[in-house]
């Protein structure tokens, strides 16, 4: 990368590709910061579609007003502290939480390369790239910020000294750390077929090609359920069901304490969309099949088309997300663990195996079929492998308590 | 370098928030209203108390597929620039194989233990 030529003596890190990092840094932050105050209202909305209600419309235009609001009041709410808190980790927590989340969304390509030669107005020239940091282990930094989350959870319902936050914490932990091993798998499906976990490179090869969602269908449906899980989203959001532990890990928190958890959970959920957009969907790439895409290269225009057509991708993900919450009942934690250990896992470990076959075999374009095979696979051995007992008894009507004829056959009442 | 930057604006996000509704925010402590919530009922006890030993080896179990993992993403970076059904692929290939095949193992044994069954 060649320095812009500028009139006055910067610092040597100073280059014009670091200038267009903080610019995408700056402005991505600000967008997710944004977005997940935003993302409240638009769940609140889809709820109230889905629910057949009206939803908030008083702040505002259509309630547009709302996560301002909002977001004012929090600052001005009272902060407590139980007693018998941990008081150093009470106040770490949010701040862990909301940390890892934040600092995520740098390595992944939100456009394509800019043309600074485009640029009216500036005598520059050179390419730069749109992304914060375009670091060649982008994949793992970003899955393991993603697995850092891990200890707000954990540490707030710990601190917090209250049976339902503790119990929380356990559990979303519990979750989370089996939710990451069928990830990291699928992962390695799409680091098999892209051959590279430098994610802008991921990207071109999806430009080139056809989306790795058509390559490995069944690794994209396994990690957008980890994703969801990881995000501590429905049907996976044992950790605050509200039914059994009132709030789960952050019960005892109020205030913008609070409100940097639920930050935390919407900025996952942003940069989780756009990770599997990039995975997946082709990051900036239009057509999902060989042919005519997207230019790489290209002016401010082009760029910010890329850059829309990103957004676009997470914002379709997102509204998935929040349908799929409002649409499906909750897991059991039981069903959650068996979910993750004795389902995805094996699934995701021989795909990883069929994925490596392939790839050993050079079959490297005809990865689908493997997702066909693995499929194949399962049907053929489900039925074959060692039963154990269901925890789900069905206690028959008739002759039980339950039943409304008594033994003789007439009715009780 | 971004990546510090973001990180020093990512932590000043974070305390600038926890402060500010520290000072912004009325502070009207009381007898009750710091005691834990326990759904309107007189807290008992502390909540640090013993927990199941199932999450502890689950965490141990997730702890070795996980490091496993770690290796597996410079084996298959490694092994896609390879010619395919080379001998030296297989050879990759067959390590790994093996590799992956040791930790199955402890997995099918975790498994008919019974580490993931919680019912």
């Amino acid at each position: 990368m060649r320095p812009a030529t500028l009139a006055f003596e910067l610092p040597s890190f100073v280059t014009a590709q670091f200038v267009a990092s903080m610019v995408t840094i700056f402005v991505v932050l600000h967008l997710a910061l944004g977005l997940a105050a935003y993302f409240i209202l638009l769940e609140r909305k889809v709820c109230a579609w889905v629910q057949d209600r009206i939803g908030p419309n008083r702040v505002g235009p259509l309630g547009l007003l709302q996560p301002i609001a909002d977001g004012l009041k929090l600052f001005l709410k009272e902060e407590f502290m139980p007693r018998g808190a941990d008081r150093t980790l009470f106040i770490l927590a949010p701040a862990l939480s909301v940390i890892p989340a934040l600092i995520g969304f740098v390595v992944i390509p939100w456009a394509g390369t800019l043309d600074l030669a485009s640029i009216p107005f500036l005598d520059l020239s050179g390419t730069v790239r749109i992304v914060g940091a375009d670091v060649n282990v982008g994949v793992i930094y970003l899955i393991a910020t993603a697995s850092l989350g891990v200890y707000g959870v954990g540490l707030g319902g710990w601190a917090s000294n209250n049976k339902y936050s503790f119990l929380g914490g356990l559990r979303a932990s519990c979750q989370m750390i089996s939710y990451e091993i069928p990830m990291g798998l699928c992962l390695l499906c799409v680091i098999l077929a892209a051959g590279t976990v430098r994610p802008t490179e991921i990207v071109g090869a999806q430009l080139s090609g056809q989306w790795y969602l058509l390559h490995q269908p069944l690794a994209a449906i396994i990690f957008y359920t980890c994703l969801l899980a990881e995000a501590n989203r429905a049907p996976f959001d044992l950790a605050e069901a509200e039914q059994e532990l009132v709030g789960g890990w952050h019960t005892e928190y109020s205030s913008m304490k609070w409100a940097l958890f639920f930050m935390a959970e919407y900025v996952h959920l942003f940069v989780g969309s756009a990770f599997f957009a990039v995975l997946f969907l082709g990051g900036w790439s239009l057509n999902p099949l060989f042919g005519w895409d997207v230019p790489a290269t290209g002016g401010l225009a082009t760029v910010l088309l890329q850059f829309g057509i990103v957004l676009g991708k997470v914002f379709g993900l997102v509204v998935l997300t929040m349908m799929i919450r409002w649409t499906l009942p909750r897991f059991r934690f039981d069903q959650l663990m068996r979910l993750a250990w004795e389902g995805m896992i094996p699934v995701s470990l021989l795909l990883l195996l069929v994925t490596s076959l392939f790839v050993f075999l050079g079959w490297t374009h005809h990865l689908w079929a493997g997702s066909l095979a693995a499929l194949g696979i399962i049907l053929l051995a489900h039925p074959h492998m060692p039963r154990q007992a269901n925890p789900n008894h069905r206690v028959p009507l008739i002759g039980s308590r339950f039943s409304p004829l008594d033994d003789a056959g007439t009715s009780r009442s | 370098m971004p990546i510090l930057i973001l990180i020093v604006m990512a932590i000043g996000f974070a305390v600038v928030n926890t402060v500010a509704t520290h000072l912004l925010g009325p502070g009207r402590g009381g007898q009750a209203k710091e005691s834990t919530y326990e759904s309107g009922m007189n807290p008992f006890g502390s909540a640090r108390r013993r927990f199941n030993v199932r999450f502890y080896i689950l965490a141990m179990t997730f702890l070795v597929f996980d490091v496993e993992i770690i290796f597996l993403y410079p084996w298959a970076v490694t092994y896609t620039k390879m010619d395919p059904g080379s001998a030296e692929a297989m050879l990759y290939l067959g390590r790994i194989l093996f590799f992956i095949g040791t930790s199955v193992i402890a997995y099918i044994y975790a498994w008919r233990k019974g580490v993931f069954r919680w019912d």
